[in-house]
């Protein structure tokens, strides 16, 4: 219970201007759960952050690797690779 | 093209520089859209390749060579994902493989100015099999970049399925085929 209150009192009103057809579609939803609109709202905005979240870590993944073997040349990049060349005996 | 929701992949060595270091734009929005989904599963052993590498090349270089390379090194560890250690049913499955095989499929890499030691390359060569036993182990597909040593594999585990129960085939999937 306690954390229950914790999680309400977490909660902030606001007022906020959504797409008519946004809400049209999310006020439907909460009439066939039987939650009201706020429930809806909260659950698809969190859903949105998650797939933001996502899409900046992906992005921050992809950076990372691409610093992690950029300025390397084609011998470099063989030992980096677990391959190691010797230079030919001439 | 192979869909990044059919993951997790488990990658190569080389697969996981081929995906960092390609200009193909198609290749990089794939990996985005990996990454959005999935961590980059990897092998212990990928990472022992890979930090040997930067601990040599660290070792030749100075200054701000050097730096960069401790820097870059940073970096790769940093970003690892998942890692997958070679625990005993990747290395008993390692060993079926090796006896299979005992001989690397393909020869030394050379060029006009370079060429692999034959140690290196056996050396190398039981890499890729600890690599490819964690993948049947973990039963993820292996993006890779190298088809002759992994082909050879998964080949030899179709004739003799016998000594892999319950595992196989191994599934292989190129770089170059991912977008």
């Amino acid at each position: 219970m306690k954390q229950k209150s914790q999680i309400a009192s977490r909660k902030r009103r606001t007022t906020l201007t959504l797409p008519v057809d946004a809400l049209g579609q999310a006020e439907r939803i909460a009439r066939a759960r039987h939650v009201n609109l706020s429930v809806v709202v909260a659950e698809a905005l969190a859903s949105g952050l998650r797939i933001e979240r996502a899409r900046e870590h992906s992005a921050q993944v992809v950076r990372d690797y691409q610093e992690a073997f950029r300025g390397f040349n084609d011998e470099e990049m063989m030992i980096l690779d677990g391959i190691l060349p010797e230079t030919r005996k001439r | 093209m192979i869909d990044p929701a059919w993951g997790p992949f488990l990658f190569d060595t080389s697969a996981e520089s081929w995906l960092a270091r390609t200009t193909q734009a198609s290749a990089q929005e794939w990996f985005r859209r990996y990454a959005e989904q999935f961590p980059v599963h990897i092998s212990a052993v990928t990472v022992m390749e890979r930090t040997r590498g930067y601990a040599l090349l660290w070792r030749r270089e100075s200054g701000e060579r050097r730096r960069r390379i401790e820097s870059a090194r940073t970096v790769y560890l940093r970003t690892l994902g998942q890692v997958w250690p070679v625990d005993a049913a990747v290395a008993m499955v390692a060993g079926e493989i090796m006896a299979l095989l005992p001989q690397p499929p393909t020869p030394t890499k050379r060029s006009h100015k370079f060429m692999e030691a034959r140690q290196e390359r056996f050396s190398r060569w039981r890499c890729d099999t600890m690599i490819a036993a964690t993948a049947l182990v973990m039963r993820m597909p292996l993006v890779h970049n190298n088809a002759g040593d992994f082909e050879a594999i998964r080949s030899a585990i179709e004739i003799d399925p016998s000594r892999f129960p319950g595992l196989g085939p191994l599934d292989l999937v190129r770089c170059g085929a991912l977008a």
